[in-house]
Parts: C-alpha cells; sequence; structure tokens
C-alpha cells in the first residue's frame, strides 16, 4: 500500500503527492489500520495522524514528509520526558534519516526534516523540489531533476575519468618513489662496502704510520757512525721498499674498488633505462638516458691485462720469498760500493730493473731528505712522517664522510614519506596558488610560503614536521575539489616566520585525491594559522580504500 | 593577553610595540589609567568636587542663588524667573534665567541658562569662532516627543512667602515647591518629597569673566598663586588645561554647570550607563567597596577595560532613577558635555517626613557638566514602569528591529575574503546550528577606505550575498566615521569640498588618526553632511551591497587614536560653530543617525526597517538600532558584568543591548566559551564576535560535547524568538526594557533591589540565571515571590520566596517560568528566522497559583514598516481557571493593511499547547473543546486530543493539546473541563 493512500487524511495541510517513502522502511507503513512508531513499538497511532503535520512518535516517524518532528535532536533543547512511567524513556532518535527526496532522474537522496517546507528550495538535495510541497509563502519548486540529473552525470563520468587518471599517476608516483628508496637502499649497501675498505685501511695506514714514525726515530737514533753508509741506506731502503709495496697495494685495492662501483654503477643505469617509463615526460630522465647510451657505446678501453697482474702480484710478496734479506746488509762490514753493488746481484731481474728505476728516485729523495747530503739532520718530523700522517687523515675523513652518508639514508629509510612512500617521488617539487592578496606556495617535505601581491618578499609560512591524518567532513562541489568527508593525510609545517603580536606561522596541508598537484583553497583559520586544502593523486588509491566515492546515495 | 595589543596595523605597530614593552611591567591587563582623566585631572570637577568638600566642612552654608521673587512668572504650564547668582564680595550678581515647564505626561522640566552667554555679551580667548551660547541643543537631538505642556499645572493657592508652589502631574498629585533664598526645589507626589535640588547648595552655574593677565613673574621670582583676589578660588584651571600632551585652550573659559540632587529615603539609584559595574549605583566619594572617582560620562575607547568601576566607556545615557518599596522617581539630566556624578548614601532619620521607626537611607547626588545649560527633567513615578514610559515619550522608544535582528549574528573580526563567508555560512547549516546574520569588520575594505571593498579579498561581493540571500540571511558590514585622507577616494574628495567635516579650533578640517592612519571625521551634526551620507549607502553608489547589507557603526566616540583621551579636542569646532567640548556625548548619535536615515530607504521605493549597531549612544539612540558593551574581555569575569550591563541598558531606555559572545579579546577556554552562549541567549543582541589575534570559535570549531550544547543555546533563542519579538514590540511601544532585574518586575520586594545577575524576558515570567563562573554545577536562582516556578526544561517546581538551588551542570542552562503566563514559541528549529515564518507555533500555558495565565504575541512582517499601517497580528492569550478555558482575543491596531496580512497569515496555526501545573482533575482528559472565530462548527464541535502527564516528585503534572488547528491570528477558545 502506497504511503499516498495515508495522505487522504482530512487535514488541510496534506497536499503531499511528491514525497515517497525511502525503500528501507516502506515496509513499516503498510498496516492498514493502526501505525506502529518504528522506534517505540509500545505507541500505535490512527493513520490520520501519519504526515499530519504534528509530531506524534517520539522517534518522529509519523512525520516522514513534513518538519513536524524536526526538533527531535540532541541540537534541540531538551523538552520533558513524555513516558507516563518515570523510569523509561523512549527512544528519541530520529527513526528516518531525513526527508526522502526521490528525485526521479537523478539520485534519491535525504534532507534534514528542518529544511522541509521552510520556502527553501534545496535544489542542491531535492533537484525535484519535493521539500517544498506545502508551498508554503507561496514558494513553488519546479522538479529540476532532469537537468541536475544530466549535469551531476556528466560531472561524475568526468569525475570517474579524472579518478582513474589520478589513480594512474599514483602508480607511477609509486613506482619512482620505489626505486628512489631502492636508490637509497644500494647506496647504503655500497657505503657499507665502501666502509669496510676505508676501515681496513684506515688501520694499515695506522700502522704504516706507526711503523714509519719507528723507523724514522731509528734512523736519528742509530746515526751514521754505526754500521756505516750501507747499512743505513739498506735500513732505509727496506723501509721505503716496504712502503712503495704497500701503497702498491693500495693502490691497487683502490683500482679493484672502483672498477667494482663502475660496474654497479653501469648495472644501475642499465636497469633504469630498461625499466624507466618512456611516457613520462621527465627531460631530466630522456637527457640521463642519452647520456648512458652514449657511455655505453663507447670504447672502455683495454681490459685489464692479467699478465701485468700477476707481476704485480709478484712484487708484493714479502721480501724474504723474493729472495732479499734485509738483515745481512743491515749488519755486515762491507764497503758501501760494494755493498750496493751486491745488493742489486741478489735481486731478481724484474725487481732488479723496477729497484734500480727506484733507487735513482731514492738517490733523490734521499738528497731531498737530507739524508745523503745532510745525513744527520734530525730537525722536526720527517716527510714521510707527514705523509703517512696526511694519508691516515685522509682516509679517515673518507670514512668518517662514508659514515655520515651512511646514517643520513639510514635516517632517510627511516623517515616517513607517506603511504607506499610516495612523497619520496614528490619531495621538494613545488606547487602554487593565487588566493586574494597572495600568492601561496607549498613544497612537498619542504615548507609552505606566501607572497603578497602588494609587493614583499616571501615569508615563510613553516617547515614540514610531520604526516598526520585527520578526520575531515566537507562537502565536496561539484568539480570535485574539496576534502569530501572521512580520514585523509596531513602535512603539518611548523615554525614559520613569525607574526607580529602573534605566533610563528604554521600551516596545515590536508590531502585529497585529485588528477594533478593543485591548491584548492587557502584558509587563514585564525591569525598566522593557515589550511591549505590540496589536490594530489599521491593520496588517492588510500583514499579510495577508506572513505567512499563523492556524492554517494546516502549524504545523510 | 599579555602582549594583546590593540590593533596589530601598519601605524600604531611602533606605538604599540612600545606599550606592549611597558606592559611587561604590568602584572595583569588592565585598562590604561594614564590615558583617562581622573576628576582631579579635569579641572571643572575638580572645582566643583573641592566645593563640594568646602560645603561640607561649613556648618552653616548659603547657596549663592537667589530666585528673584519678582521675576516669577507663571503662564501655560510653565514657571519662568531669573536666578541671582552673587559674585565675590561687592555683592554683584549673575542672571540666570530660569523655567520650569510642566508636562502632560507629569514630569517637570527645569532648565537655566546663563544671559550674558545667551545674549552673545561676551568675548572669547584666543580669536575663537566659537559660539558664545551655553549649548542648548542637546533637545534637538535626544528629545522626540512627550514635550506637550500640562494644562492643568498651576500656581498653588497656599503659597508661602519665599516659596513658590506648583501643582502638576496626574490629578494633580505632583507638586514642585521652589523656595527662592537660597534657590532649590523640592518635587513631592502625593504629599511627600521625592526629588530635591540643591539640598545641599551645591549649584554652581561658572559665569563668563575675563581672563585678568596677570603680570609676568619676572626671572627668578615665585610666580604668584593663581587665585583670584577677589574670591579666592583656585583659577589654574580655568584658561588652558593641559592632558596626556593635548592642551585645551578653552576659549570660554570656566562654564561648568553643577547641582546636587537628593533623593530622600531612598537607598537604592540605577542608571547612566554606560559603566562596567553594579545595577545598583556604588557611593563615589571612597570607603570599603566603595569608588573614590565619581560616575564619569565621557564617552571614549577605552582599551581593555576594567570591571566594577565608574570610568566612562563607550557611551552615555544620563538618565538616574531611584527607587524603594513602593516607589520610583527619576532624573534625567540633559546634557551633552562631560559630566561626573558623585553619589553618596547616608543612613538615618534625617528625613523629617519619614514616618516610623524604621532607619533610613538617603541617597544624595551631585551632577557636573564642563559646559551647556542645566536641562533636567524630573519623573515622579511612581513605578519602574513609569520612569522607562515616560523617559521613551521623551527620548523615543526602541525601534522595532527587523526580525533577523534579535536573532544570532555571527561576526569575527574578521571573516577575511568572501570565500571566507561562504564557508562560515556554509558550516552552520552543515552542523545544523541557526544564524541569520554574518559580520564584516573593517578588513573587507580596500585600505579602510569605507564604501569599498578589498579588490583581492573579496572580489564577488555578489556572489556572497546571493548565497546568504538564499537562507534568508543578511550581511553587516562596518562604516566608522573617520575618513581616509588619501588620494583617489572620492568619499573623502567629496566630504572635503562640501566642508562637511569636523573643524579644529582655527576653524580649518580637523586632521587625525585612525584605522586608515591620517583621517578626517564627517560631522553628522551637519544637516548637510547628513543627506550627503545618505547618498553613499545607495546601491548604486556603494557597489556590492544589496537589500541584506545592514550596517555596524564603530569608533563613534569618536576615537582617535593621537587625541586626548583617545577622542577629539575638545576645542574643536561642530557644525554651528559649537565646541566638541559642548556636544561631544551626542557625536556618536548624530553618526548612528545618519547611517540610520541613510538606511531608511536605500533604493527609491524599498523603505525597509534600518539595522544599526552602534557602540557610541546617547539618550535617543535606541530609536535607531542595537548597541553593544564594547570590546571586552575572554574571562569569566566580564562575562559575569555583561549581565548588570545589559540590564542597566534596559532600565535606562536603550534595551537592545549585548556583549560580545566569547569576549573580545583573547581565547576562551570551551567551557567559557559555552557558558557565553547560554547567557548570550538571554542578550536582546545577541552576537558572537572574536578579535583578530583570537583563533577561530564559531559554534561548530569547540566539537563535542561543546557544540551540541552550544547548538542548544541557539536553538533555544530561535524556539523563543516569538517571544523576544513582542517583547521588543512592548519595548517599542512602552518603553520596557527587554530584559528586566529583579526590582523592576518585583518593585516591592525590597530583598531583590540589588540583585543584577538574573534577568526576566519581557513579560513572558522566563527568568534566567546564566552561569558566570569556571566549574558551576548549581545555581542559587533568587526568587521574589510566592509563585509556582517551573523548570523551563522538564517543569521541576521552585515554590517559595527567596534562593534556590537550581542543578546547573554545563548542559544545563538555569531557566524558570513562573506561574501566571503564556510563552509563545515556535518549536521547528530552521536555518535562520526568516525560514521561520511560516511554522506553527507552540503555546505554553504556565499556571500560577490560583490556576490562571496569561501572556500576548506579536507578529509582523519583521521587514518593513507596514505595522504601522497595522500589518501585524496582536494576541492576547488567557488562561481561565474559572472556565478552564485558554482563549485568543485581538489587543492589535487596525490598519488598512491588517487585514491583508492576516490573510497571508492565515495557514499559520497553533500546532501546540501545553500546560505546565495542570490541575489534577485533568487526570483522564482525552479531549478539549475548540471553537475558533469564522468556523463553522460541525456537528458535535471541534475536539483536539489532549494527553496528562500527572506530577511525579518535584516534576509538574503537564497537559499536550494536541494540534488543535487554531489560526493564530485569529480568536478562538480551547475548552478543557
Amino acid at each position: 500500500m502506497p504511503i499516498s493512500q495515508f495522505l487522504t487524511a482530512p487535514f488541510k495541510y496534506h497536499k503531499l503527492q511528491t514525497n515517497p517513502l525511502p525503500p528501507t522502511v516502506a515496509k513499516f507503513y503498510k498496516s492498514p489500520s493502526t501505525f506502529t512508531c518504528i522506534s517505540n513499538p509500545s505507541l500505535t497511532l490512527p493513520l490520520t495522524h501519519l504526515n499530519d503535520d504534528y509530531c506524534d512518535c517520539p522517534d518522529g516517524s509519523d512525520e516522514p514528509g513534513t518538519a513536524a518532528c524536526a526538533h527531535l535532536s540532541p541540537l534541540s533543547p531538551p523538552s520533558p520526558a513524555q513516558h507516563q512511567n518515570p523510569a523509561a524513556r523512549f527512544n528519541e532518535t530520529l527513526a528516518l534519516p531525513g526527508f526522502y527526496c526521490k528525485n526521479k532522474g537523478h539520485i534519491p537522496l535525504y534532507i534534514p526534516f528542518s529544511n522541509v517546507n521552510d520556502g527553501i528550495c534545496d535544489y542542491e538535495v531535492c533537484c525535484d523540489g519535493s521539500d517544498e510541497w506545502a508551498g508554503v509563502g507561496g514558494v513553488k519548486c519546479e522538479d529540476r531533476c532532469a537537468k541536475i540529473g544530466k549535469e551531476w552525470r556528466k560531472q561524475d563520468e568526468e569525475r570517474k575519468k579524472s579518478l582513474g587518471a589520478a589513480n594512474k599517476r599514483r602508480r607511477e608516483l609509486m613506482e619512482v618513489a620505489g626505486r628512489l628508496r631502492r636508490e637509497v637502499e644500494d647506496r647504503i649497501k655500497t657505503l657499507g662496502a665502501q666502509i669496510q675498505g676505508q676501515e681496513v685501511k684506515v688501520a694499515s695506514l695506522e700502522t704504516e704510520l706507526a711503523g714509519v714514525e719507528r723507523s724514522e726515530r731509528g734512523r736519528v737514533v742509530k746515526g751514521p757512525g754505526k754500521g756505516g753508509k750501507v747499512a743505513v741506506l739498506a735500513s732505509l731502503a727496506k723501509g721505503r721498499v716496504g712502503e712503495l709495496a704497500e701503497s702498491l697495494g693500495r693502490v691497487r685495492g683502490e683500482r679493484e674498488a672502483a672498477r667494482e662501483r663502475v660496474r654497479e654503477l653501469e648495472q644501475i643505469l642499465a636497469t633504469f633505462k630498461e625499466e624507466r617509463n618512456p611516457n613520462f615526460n621527465d627531460e631530466g630522465v630522456k637527457r640521463a638516458v642519452k647520456a648512458w647510451e652514449d657511455y655505453a657505446a663507447r670504447d672502455k678501453g683495454p681490459d685489464s691485462d692479467p699478465a701485468l697482474d700477476r707481476d704485480l702480484d709478484e712484487i708484493l710478496k714479502s721480501d724474504a720469498e723474493n729472495g732479499l734479506n734485509w738483515e745481512d746488509f743491515e749488519t755486515t762490514e762491507e764497503s758501501d760500493v760494494e755493498v750496493l753493488y751486491k745488493f742489486e746481484e741478489y735481486l731478481p731481474k724484474p725487481v732488479r730493473d723496477w729497484v734500480d728505476q727506484k733507487l735513482r728516485d731514492l738517490r733523490v729523495t734521499l738528497i731531498e731528505n737530507g739524508v745523503l747530503a745532510a745525513p744527520h739532520s734530525d730537525a722536526g718530523e720527517s716527510k714521510a712522517v707527514q705523509d703517512a700522517r696526511q694519508q691516515l687523515e685522509s682516509a679517515k675523513k673518507d670514512l668518517e664522510n662514508d659514515r655520515k652518508e651512511l646514517t643520513s639514508h639510514q635516517e632517510d629509510l627511516q623517515k616517513e614519506y607517506g603511504p607506499d612512500n610516495i612523497f619520496r617521488a614528490l619531495k621538494d617539487q613545488c606547487i602554487d596558488k593565487d588566493s586574494g592578496e597572495y600568492t601561496y606556495s607549498f613544497c612537498w617535505l619542504g615548507q609552505t610560503t606566501q607572497k603578497s601581491k602588494k609587493g614583499g618578499g616571501h615569508t615563510n609560512m613553516g617547515n614540514f614536521v610531520r604526516i598526520e591524518k585527520v578526520t575531515v567532513d566537507e562537502d565536496v562541489p561539484p568539480d570535485g575539489k574539496g576534502l569530501g568527508s572521512g580520514e585523509r593525510y596531513s602535512l603539518v609545517y611548523e615554525n614559520g616566520q613569525h607574526c607580529w603580536n602573534g605566533p610563528n606561522r604554521s600551516t596545515r596541508l590536508i590531502l585529497a585525491c585529485a588528477e594533478k598537484d593543485e591548491i584548492w583553497k587557502i584558509v587563514e583559520q585564525e591569525k598566522c594559522v593557515y589550511r591549505m586544502e590540496v589536490g594530489t593523486p599521491a593520496v588517492c588509491e588510500s583514499a579510495a580504500a577508506s572513505s567512499k566515492a563523492p556524492a554517494a546515495k546516502d549524504e545523510l | 593577553m599579555f602582549f594583546t595589543m590593540p590593533q596589530p596595523r601598519s601605524w600604531t605597530d611602533v606605538f604599540l610595540s612600545f606599550t606592549a614593552l611597558t606592559s611587561l611591567f604590568t602584572p595583569v591587563v588592565m585598562v590604561k589609567h594614564e590615558n583617562f582623566k581622573t576628576c582631579t585631572q579635569a579641572g571643572f570637577c575638580k572645582r566643583n568636587r573641592a566645593f563640594a568638600d568646602d560645603v561640607a566642612q561649613l556648618t552653616s552654608w548659603t547657596s549663592p542663588y537667589n530666585l528673584d521673587p519678582s521675576s516669577v512668572s507663571f503662564k501655560d504650564g510653565q514657571l519662568s524667573g531669573t536666578i541671582l547668582k552673587t559674585v565675590g564680595k561687592s555683592g554683584e550678581t549673575v542672571r540666570l534665567p530660569l523655567t520650569v515647564t510642566f508636562l502632560e505626561s507629569g514630569t517637570a522640566r527645569v532648565t537655566v541658562d546663563e544671559e550674558k552667554r545667551q545674549k552673545g555679551d561676551i568675548t572669547l580667548r584666543h580669536d575663537s569662532k566659537a559660539r558664545k551660547e551655553r549649548y542648548n541643543e542637546a533637545s534637538k537631538w535626544a528629545i522626540v516627543g512627550g514635550l506637550e505642556i500640562s494644562t492643568g499645572a498651576a500656581l498653588s493657592r497656599d503659597t508661602e512667602a519665599g516659596s513658590t508652589r506648583v501643582n502638576y502631574g496626574p490629578a494633580g498629585t505632583h507638586e514642585a515647591v521652589i523656595t527662592h533664598s537660597p534657590f532649590g526645589i523640592n518635587f513631592k507626589r502625593d504629599g511627600e518629597t521625592h526629588i530635591k535640588f540643591n539640598e545641599r547648595g551645591l549649584l554652581n552655574m561658572e559665569h563668563w569673566r575675563a581672563k585678568v593677565e596677570k603680570p609676568q613673574p619676572k626671572e627668578g621670582e615665585e610666580p604668584p598663586p593663581e587665585t583670584t583676589e577677589e574670591t579666592g578660588e583656585d583659577e589654574s584651571t580655568w584658561w588652558e588645561e593641559t592632558f596626556g600632551g593635548n592642551t585645551d585652550t578653552k576659549p570660554k573659559g570656566p562654564e561648568a554647570v553643577a547641582l546636587d540632587i537628593s533623593f530622600p529615603g531612598y537607598e537604592h539609584v540605577y542608571g547612566i550607563p554606560e559603566h562596567a559595574s553594579s545595577l545598583s549605583l556604588k557611593e563615589t566619594r571612597g570607603g570599603d567597596g566603595k569608588y573614590s572617582e565619581p560616575y564619569r560620562l565621557y564617552n571614549a575607547d577605552v582599551f581593555e577595560y576594567e570591571l566594577d568601576s565608574p570610568m566612562t566607556l563607550y557611551g552615555a545615557i544620563p538618565l538616574m532613577q531611584a527607587h524603594r518599596k513602593g516607589s520610583t522617581v527619576g532624573v534625567f539630566w540633559l546634557n551633552a558635555a562631560e559630566t561626573w556624578i558623585d553619589i553618596v548614601k547616608s543612613k538615618g532619620s534625617k528625613n523629617p517626613l519619614s514616618l516610623g521607626t524604621k532607619s533610613v537611607t538617603d541617597t544624595q547626588t551631585h551632577w557636573i557638566s564642563e559646559s551647556g545649560i542645566l536641562d533636567v527633567f524630573v519623573m515622579l513615578g511612581p513605578t519602574p514602569k513609569d520612569i522607562t514610559q515616560k523617559y521613551g515619550e521623551l527620548t523615543g522608544f526602541t525601534a522595532m528591529p527587523q526580525q533577523f535582528a534579535i536573532a544570532y549574528h555571527q561576526c569575527r573580526w574578521n571573516y577575511v575574503t568572501d570565500e571566507d563567508v561562504m564557508d562560515v555560512d556554509r558550516k552552520f547549516d552543515k552542523f545544523k546550528i541557526p544564524y541569520d546574520v554574518i559580520w564584516l569588520d573593517i578588513e573587507y575594505t580596500d585600505g579602510k577606505k569605507y564604501f569599498t571593498w578589498d579588490p583581492l579579498t573579496f572580489p564577488n561581493p555578489k556572489k556572497m550575498h546571493n548565497q546568504l540571500d538564499k537562507r534568508d540571511r543578511k550581511l553587516v558590514a562596518i562604516i566608522d566615521p573617520h575618513i581616509k585622507n588619501t588620494d583617489k577616494y572620492p568619499v573623502i574628495d567629496e566630504m572635503k569640498s562640501k566642508g562637511l567635516a569636523v573643524k579644529n579650533k582655527e576653524g580649518n578640517d580637523y586632521e587625525g588618526w585612525c584605522w586608515p592612519g591620517s583621517s578626517y571625521w564627517v560631522d553628522c551634526f551637519n544637516p548637510a553632511a547628513i543627506k550627503w551620507w545618505t547618498t553613499l549607502f545607495k546601491y548604486d553608489s556603494w557597489k556590492g551591497t544589496f537589500a541584506n547589507t545592514f550596517i555596524w557603526n564603530d569608533m563613534n566616540e569618536p576615537s582617535v587614536f593621537n587625541g586626548p583621551e583617545t577622542t577629539m579636542p575638545k576645542d574643536n569646532l561642530h557644525y554651528g560653530n559649537w565646541e566638541h567640548r559642548d556636544v561631544h556625548n551626542i557625536n556618536g548619535l548624530t553618526f548612528h543617525n545618519a547611517t540610520f536615515e541613510a538606511m531608511v530607504e536605500r533604493k527609491k521605493g524599498e523603505v525597509r526597517r534600518p539595522f544599526v549597531l552602534t557602540r557610541s549612544f546617547y539618550a535617543g539612540s535606541q530609536r535607531l538600532g542595537a548597541m553593544w558593551t564594547g570590546d571586552n574581555l575572554a574571562e569569566w569575569s566580564h562575562l559575569a558584568i555583561s549581565i548588570p550591563m545589559v540590564l542597566n541598558q534596559g532600565i535606562s531606555g536603550f534595551p537592545f543591548a549585548g556583549a560580545d559572545v566569547g569576549g573580545f579579546f583573547g581565547n576562551p577556554s570551551k567551557e567559557l566559551l559555552t557558558r557565553w552562549y547560554q547567557t548570550g541567549t538571554f542578550y536582546p543582541f545577541f552576537r558572537g564576535h572574536a578579535h583578530i589575534d583570537t583563533r577561530r570559535r564559531e559554534p561548530y570549531v569547540p566539537g563535542a560535547p561543546y557544540t551540541e550544547i552550544i547548538s542548544q543555546a541557539l536553538r533555544l533563542r530561535y524556539q523563543l524568538l516569538p517571544a523576544w519579538y513582542t517583547a521588543f514590540h512592548e519595548a517599542a511601544t512602552t518603553g520596557a526594557p527587554i530584559v528586566r532585574p529583579n526590582f523592576y518586575v518585583h518593585p516591592d520586594d525590597a530583598a531583590g533591589f540589588a540583585i543584577d545577575d538574573q534577568l526576566y524576558v519581557g513579560s513572558t515570567g522566563l527568568l534566567a540565571k546564566p552561569v558566570v563562573t569556571e566549574g558551576a554545577n548549581s545555581v542559587d536562582i533568587y526568587l521574589a515571590d510566592a509563585e509556582p516556578y517551573y523548570d523551563y526544561f522538564d517543569y521541576t517546581t521552585y515554590t517559595g520566596a527567596g534562593y534556590h538551588t537550581v542543578q546547573a551542570p554545563l548542559d544545563k542552562i538555569p531557566l524558570l517560568m513562573q506561574g501566571g503566563h503564556v510563552i509563545p514559541r515556535r518549536d521547528r528549529p530552521r536555518r535562520s528566522s526568516g525560514l521561520m515564518k511560516w511554522d506553527p507555533f507552540t503555546l505554553v500555558v504556565v499556571l500560577d497559583r490560583a490556576g490562571n495565565a496569561e501572556g500576548t504575541l506579536y507578529i509582523d512582517d519583521g521587514e518593513t514598516f507596514e505595522f504601522e499601517q497595522g500589518a501585524a497580528i496582536h494576541r492576547k492569550f488567557v488562561f481561565d481557571h474559572e472556565t478552564s478555558a485558554l482563549s485568543s482575543t485581538d489587543i492589535g491596531t487596525q490598519g488598512p493593511k491588517t487585514a491583508a496580512f492576516a490573510k497571508a497569515m492565515a495557514k499559520v496555526r497553533v500546532e501546540k499547547v501545553v500546560v505546565v501545573g495542570a490541575p489534577a482533575a485533568w487526570e483522564g482528559l482525552a479531549e478539549v473543546a475548540v471553537s475558533e472565530e469564522g468556523v463553522k462548527e460541525s456537528k458535535g464541535g471541534r475536539r483536539a486530543k489532549v494527553t496528562f502527564y500527572p506530577a511525579q516528585g518535584v516534576k509538574a503534572a503537564w497537559a499536550v493539546v494536541r494540534d488543535p488547528k487554531v489560526a493564530v491570528g485569529k480568536g478562538w477558545r480551547i475548552q478543557f473541563a
């Protein structure tokens, strides 16, 4: 039995033709004899009391088509308990979500009862104008659902399209963010290896420095009188050779590490080229890929010669293994010249040649060091110690830098970059908007600023401090540029420039899904406390997951 | 609040930074006393107070003012004569013309002028262009009626020697006894003296005298003492006064006017707003719990005013009423100059006329004005209603406001853009909180140029107005009297070229500083200025304003940032060459008046009731709109003081008053904000407002449970709008206050005379005692009589005179209904008051001890002046226990538009009748009989269902008549048994 049959009651306000019942509650109105208040079944009414513009049921269910029960609300001044039994109280919560606008040609919606028959056509909700069925004060609200519905569908289509694009864009951002994160992780790995190497190197340099210092001390202590010149020379040469061998070894290690890094980098770049999305038109990426291709195509020069490496291995064997016993030279009483001569003879051919050369250098060095010209000089730290120290310092510094970098990258990994690390992809990108007197801008995870059109520089409105979630409940305008209802990501920027007679400026960004990054609205909520409503694809899927799409059927 | 400065605006920054520094050394925020004068710093006050002290020292004192008996004449209800003031030892006299006019209303008016000044027979110093007369035009601004001369007043036949007696007033019950030497008047009612002029001999009219230039002291010599040789008077403040770096040139010399007025047998005096003080005025001559400064009336922009203080504030109404059991009398001191009033009370039985043995308290007052004529109206009551009525007949009744004006107003300094305004508007709807008006403070203008919109922040005022209009809402924009001195601003160009600005002492346009920086002030004393001002408000002149734009006048004391006491120099010149000194307290009214005039008809043929809020006011401002109590603080103490302040406005003829809900400066706690809304719902003018440095605090901001509780308070206001509107109508036709203190409602209940923390709404019997303290869970409410009082929300009954504890947790407003009334309501919540226009009514019939009740309801279109042609419904509802019937009768005034309005409202019905305190005999009653004018009875008659709810413990029995379907505008009768 349709509700309209109830509405033939002999009351002058009964002109209710356009207010059907919401399908979900229609069953309560089907009894042919009496009506039972939906939430208070102990109360029954004659059918003439339905929609007669007088509120009978404490839950308002007898007036689905009028404003008579609009006052039933926790927002209204309390009224005395109506139950005859003082201990009991009726259920006074409205049984219906509102007046049901069928909106044929559009979407059925509920409008608050307080808006029924108030003389205002609330087309935003009731496009069929049924909320003003009584025509109070002569108001007439024609049915506009055809037009409004068509417009809405068109916009809805666009919204959906836009949402699709936004989601796609978000996936792209996710990939970028993921890649950026992997880069950090990779770098951490690399740094780990590098630091290990550096630590070894520092340790060896420390040993070396200690050795040099000892030998230098030795040189001064031994003096020229003891053991003759050859012994001194042998001792020096021994130190020098050891030094050289060690340098050689280090250089070789470094070369290996460098080669390893180049290989790794080339691998990264190769993957990069392979995995990048060519549809994402980023000039920087394009340039990088082109440069990589050029690089890869170039002749890389000869691979290292394994023979030479073997030679080096040979050289780097300990002196004893090469048949060199420094002890002998340091303790014999032979003449200096002979010693020098024999010394050469003892060496294997490749070493002899190499040593020959080195000895010439050594001589220069000895002169430079004043060993030959002024063998008694013992003023200050010798160059050898200085060099050794310098190398150690430099190695320590490198190690320190690497460690710092590692820490910063590790911290970076701990930082919150939002859902799926998405803001990693946007970091430091900036968006502007003109609003009234100012141009506002925010940079993702950077700072927010304002600049007056009347002149003056940028004013810092806050620096990014954290990501939060906030619950919002806002209407979404037809263009979809609104926060809607539910939980939203929010970026908090604090400690901006100080306000005269106020706080330090601060800004809260509240993010909602949109096709592109855009500031929708800026409000100075109170002095120097700003709120930006921002559309961005970055929060799309999470938004879709946590709340309904805009303009859902039940708007109440 | 430590650093809260009045304004974060450019030019003041430097100045304020300095004050910020100085405030570092002040432990609490407080008014800057050094910016405002004490009596000692105002020469004329100091002189007259010293005079009073001297007189009090003397064992015998004879006032030197004598009425020349030969000059006395009486004609057509008016007595004339000349008072001779004896000056100095030589016996020289000054002639002071006296008139005593007896009005038909029973009010007597006494004026005293000074002949020499009146005739212009004086010379002014400094080649001043000022007028020579004492200012005599205050009545032109303040008085609009009630001046009909009494035809029955007559000289008494049994006049004794040395005095003249006049019988006047209703049935000749009043008598004025004018003694000649010294001059004095005793006003009697029914043979008993209620008011005495010059009882203490403090009458003082400082006559004009030429300055005697003394030889300049030679270097190294002591300057001679500044006293006149003849009388020994202190001359130091006669010719020049400097305060705060500003020197007043005083071209007319000393010209104060002062008089003592005594109220024998009266312990309480009320009135003389505006002060942040108790309703019952305190003594001002020092002592425990008393003030040591007189109450001051000198309209000023007092920053962060302090409470419990006689300091001056923004407005002045020099009306005082004295009250005691069985009698209320009043005096209206019509003077626009700076005025101080000393009050002392003396216990004892000095009054020879007092009978009985009880000790009697007399109240003696001393009125001191800087200049102008003496012009006093004397009203002899005998009830508080008579005072407000007679005073209203003289100065006008409250203008009947538009419906929206008495609903809720949402204000903030500032809603910063048109989008912001629309956003706030949407939020109210979203949270289902009703409101009618949103306000714009000064930031909407283009660089503080009034009549412009900031093109960047308010690019689309039309869209904004349209959105508001969709829900029948309004916008109020601020317009101040200071006009920016700048290029390319037609308003300043026109004002200057037409010569409509206030002039400085040289007669050139006076330039001072206010919000826009350098500014000029429109001189609304000038009829041409009013005419010009009117042109500025036309829709085609001020683009972007519409039929739903209304106006707020601020800073009209006037506030001048760099002037003495933040206002204009006293030697400035207004239209007619009156000195600013003479007209200062009226200045705000003249500006308010000009705006009112402009708002009546902005488009030819579109005549609407204006709504203009003013900060500064004077007697008569009630004809022009509403006032608010200025820049208060978000503190509990300011919430508390708002009640006596609003009550005082009510009994002083300007009842359309309210305080900023939430407190202007500072951030209220959520509890304070909630309690303030619960209090504000009882302000006749109900507006939430906030300073620019505060956080947002619209009702939807604080969240649960506060938002819900605030919404209830707002909806309570809307539910009771029919009662409020009826109360406004009563104010507009009888001068009765809209909210009323205990003494006004119960004039014979001596125990309640000083009560000023609870209030009655109109004649509805609604009695509220808002919670004004933190953390309260109950209040003690004072009941003055033995009638039953019922809790508004649950019908708990309180009976018996004295204090009753009413539970008041945060979500509860202590609100009672006195038995004996019928309270009209509209229960359906709507988005704005305009959308309630077609809603049905609920009548709450609250029975008294005898089982009777009555009440009234007034309805009109809420917008136009058609009610003046009878387009209104005015009903009286009576429940008579004898007949057990509730009936509605017409008490309206018929006019040409009555029928049309009745027709338009024909469908608006009474949907429900609630009878509180219903007789137990109704148990089992199922139906009532309904009859309605013009409706034919069907067979068996019309019936309506009734439900009876028996009493439960302290909760009264009540009954509900279900939809009697009677039209609110028709006569009808509901028969209960």
